[in-house]
C-alpha cells in the first residue's frame, strides 16, 4: 500500500501525461471532441428520464437530477474498469521494451475518467439550475464520495487489468457484469422505491460501490450528508477493494511481461 | 576492482521461459483442459548461469546466432524482464534502445512524443523540456515538430527516437541491433553519437550483426552460445569463434528488424 502510494507519487508525471494522451487520443478526429465525454451521459439520461420517469412513471420530483448525480460517477466507475482492463494488454508492447512501473497504466485510465467526471459536474449544476432543483450547499460534500469512489475503483481496475493479462475474457466478460451490475444498483431507482425481500436484502447492502454512489446523490440531489455508517462503510469498501486489487496487481506485475 | 568503476554487473543470471504447448488462452480453454489433461510444457533457458561485469566506460559487444539469448540478456540488463534467477547490478542512468520508438504514439506529435517518451524511460519533464531542442535539431524534425508522429517519413521517426533515447545524456547505454535499420545517413549519425558516447566515457552495451561495427567500436566482445558466454574477449577472439562456429554449422541468418513492430 506504501509503495502505491510512493510509485504513484514518484511517477505523478508519467500518469498525467498518460492520462492526459488517453482523453486526447480518445477523442481526436471527432467534431465534438472532449464535449462527447459529457454529451454521452446526458443523453443516456435523457433516454432514461423519457422511459423511466415519463412513461414508467417514477416517484422521483426533478428525475433528470436524482439520475444524474448517481449516473455520472457510475459512469466513471464503469469507464474506468472498462479501460483499465486493456491498460496492461494493450500497453504490451511497450511492457515489453520499456522497463516502466506497471501500476502507471492503471492509474492513468483512471485519473483520465477521473478528469472526465469532475468536468461532468458542469452540466449536472446547470441541468440542476434549469430544471429549478436547489443547489444544495452540500455539493460542497462531494470530495468526501468522490474520494471513496476513486479509491474503490483503483482497487477494481488493478484487480481486472491483471487479470485481462492472464485471461482475455475478463474484458468481454465485464461489460456484462457491468450492465447486471448497473441493474442492480440503485442508479436509476433508489432502495425505498422497491420492495426487496429479505433474504435479498444482505445482498443488496453487499454492493461495494452502491454507498460511495448514494453519497452523490444524498450531496446533489437530498441536500444532506449521508448518514455516518454509510461514510464509514464507503470507506471501507474502498479500501477493502484496494487492499485486494493492488495485492493481486503487485504479486504479478513482475511476471505480465511474459504474457503480454 | 573497486565498485565504482563497474557499471553492469551479472551474477549467475538464468532466464528460464516457461513454454506452454497451446496456453490456455481463454477460460474456456481452460475448463477444458481440466476435464482433459494437465497443461504440458517445457522450460527453456534462454540464459542460463550468466555472470558479467562491464566497467564503466567500456564497449561492450555481443554477438552471437539468433536465439542465442543476446536480446533476452539485453532486455535483463535494461530491466525488461526480472530474471528467474541471479542478480543484477546497474550503477548509474540507463537508456534502453531495445526497439527505435518503442513509446512512441502516432496520433501525438513529435513535441509530446518526446515528453512522453523521456518520462517513461524514468526522466523529468523538466529534464526533456530542457533538451527538446536539440533532440529536435538531431532528428531534423524543423516544422514537424507539432505534427502528428505517423505523419512523418520513416527517417525522421528513427532520428526523433534515437535522439530521445541518447540525448537525456544516460551512463549506460543499451542496443539491440537498431543500426541495422535507416539509411547511410541515419547509420552514420549514430554511429558519430556512439562514438562521442565512448568519448565522454560512457558505457555502452550492443547488439549487433554487423562484425564491423564490433571490431571498431568495442573494447570487448561476448560471443553468446545457447544462452551462455561461450567467448569473452577481444573482438577478434570473439568474431573468430563466431565464424568458426557458424561454419560448421548452418549459415548465420542475418535479421533486419522492422522499425516500427
Amino acid at each position: 500500500m506504501i509503495e502505491l502510494f510512493r510509485d504513484t507519487l514518484r511517477y505523478r508525471e508519467l500518469i498525467w501525461a498518460l492520462a492526459l494522451k488517453e482523453l486526447k487520443i480518445r477523442y481526436k478526429r471527432s467534431l465534438l471532441g472532449f464535449l462527447w465525454a459529457l454529451l454521452n451521459p446526458m443523453l443516456l439520461c435523457l433516454v432514461l428520464t423519457v422511459v423511466f420517469s415519463k412513461l414508467l412513471g417514477s416517484p422521483h420530483l426533478h428525475f433528470p437530477v436524482f439520475l444524474l448525480s448517481v449516473l455520472l460517477p457510475w459512469t466513471f466507475f464503469s469507464q474506468s474498469l472498462s479501460y483499465a482492463a486493456e491498460s496492461i494488454v494493450g500497453n504490451g508492447d511497450l511492457i515489453k521494451k520499456v522497463k516502466v512501473a506497471k501500476l502507471v497504466f492503471p492509474v492513468a485510465a483512471v485519473v483520465s475518467n477521473m478528469i472526465n467526471l469532475l468536468l461532468s459536474l458542469i452540466p449536472l449544476l446547470v441541468i440542476v439550475l434549469l430544471i429549478g432543483h436547489p443547489v444544495f450547499l452540500t455539493w460542497l460534500y462531494l470530495p468526501i464520495p468522490i474520494a471513496a469512489l476513486a479509491i474503490l475503483t483503483l482497487g477494481a481496475t488493478f484487480f481486472f487489468a491483471a487479470l485481462n493479462v492472464y485471461y482475455r475474457d475478463v474484458s468481454h466478460m465485464l461489460q456484462i457484469i457491468l450492465q447486471v451490475w448497473f441493474y442492480l444498483t440503485p442508479i436509476i431507482y433508489s432502495l425505498d422505491d422497491i420492495h426487496i425481500p429479505a433474504k435479498y436484502q444482505l445482498f443488496f447492502k453487499l454492493n461495494p460501490v452502491s454507498y460511495a454512489l448514494n453519497g452523490f446523490r444524498y450531496g446533489v440531489y437530498y441536500g444532506h450528508v449521508p448518514p455516518l455508517r454509510s461514510i464509514v462503510a464507503s470507506f471501507a469498501c474502498a479500501f477493502i477493494a484496494l487492499f485486494l486489487g493492488f495485492s493481486l496487481f503487485r504479486r504479478r506485475q513482475h511476471d505480465f511481461v511474459f504474457y503480454v | 576492482m573497486n565498485h565504482q568503476s563497474i557499471a553492469i554487473q551479472l551474477q549467475n543470471v538464468t532466464q528460464r521461459f516457461r513454454v506452454i504447448h497451446e496456453r490456455p488462452d481463454t477460460i474456456r480453454e481452460l475448463f477444458a483442459r481440466f476435464k482433459k489433461s494437465r497443461i504440458s510444457y517445457h522450460d527453456f533457458e534462454a540464459v542460463s548461469d550468466v555472470s558479467l561485469q562491464v566497467r564503466r566506460g567500456e564497449i561492450v559487444g555481443l554477438i552471437g546466432r539468433n536465439g542465442s539469448g543476446k536480446s533476452t540478456l539485453l532486455k535483463i540488463v535494461a530491466g525488461v524482464y526480472r530474471p528467474t534467477t541471479g542478480q543484477v547490478t546497474i550503477n548509474g542512468t540507463l537508456a534502453p534502445m531495445i526497439e527505435l520508438g518503442a513509446g512512441m504514439h502516432h496520433e501525438l506529435t513529435g513535441r509530446e512524443n518526446i515528453l512522453l517518451n523521456g518520462l517513461l524511460m524514468g526522466y523529468s519533464k523538466e529534464l526533456m523540456q530542457s533538451r527538446e531542442k536539440k533532440i529536435v535539431e538531431f532528428a531534423e524534425l524543423g516544422d514537424f515538430i507539432d505534427a502528428p508522429v505517423k505523419q512523418y517519413s520513416s527517417g525522421m521517426y528513427m532520428r526523433l527516437a534515437f535522439a530521445v533515447a541518447t540525448e537525456v545524456d544516460p551512463d549506460i547505454l543499451v542496443v539491440d541491433e537498431i543500426l541495422a535499420v535507416g539509411d547511410f545517413n541515419f547509420q552514420e549519425k549514430c554511429l558519430q553519437r556512439l562514438r562521442a558516447f565512448r568519448e565522454a566515457g560512457k558505457t555502452i552495451l550492443f547488439v549487433t550483426h554487423s562484425l564491423d561495427q564490433i571490431e571498431s567500436y568495442c573494447d570487448r566482445a561476448l560471443f553468446l552460445e545457447k544462452g551462455k558466454i561461450a567467448v569473452e574477449g577481444t573482438p577478434a577472439e570473439a568474431i573468430k569463434a563466431y565464424l568458426g562456429q557458424s561454419m560448421i554449422e548452418e549459415p548465420v541468418l542475418v535479421e533486419t528488424p522492422s522499425p516500427r513492430a
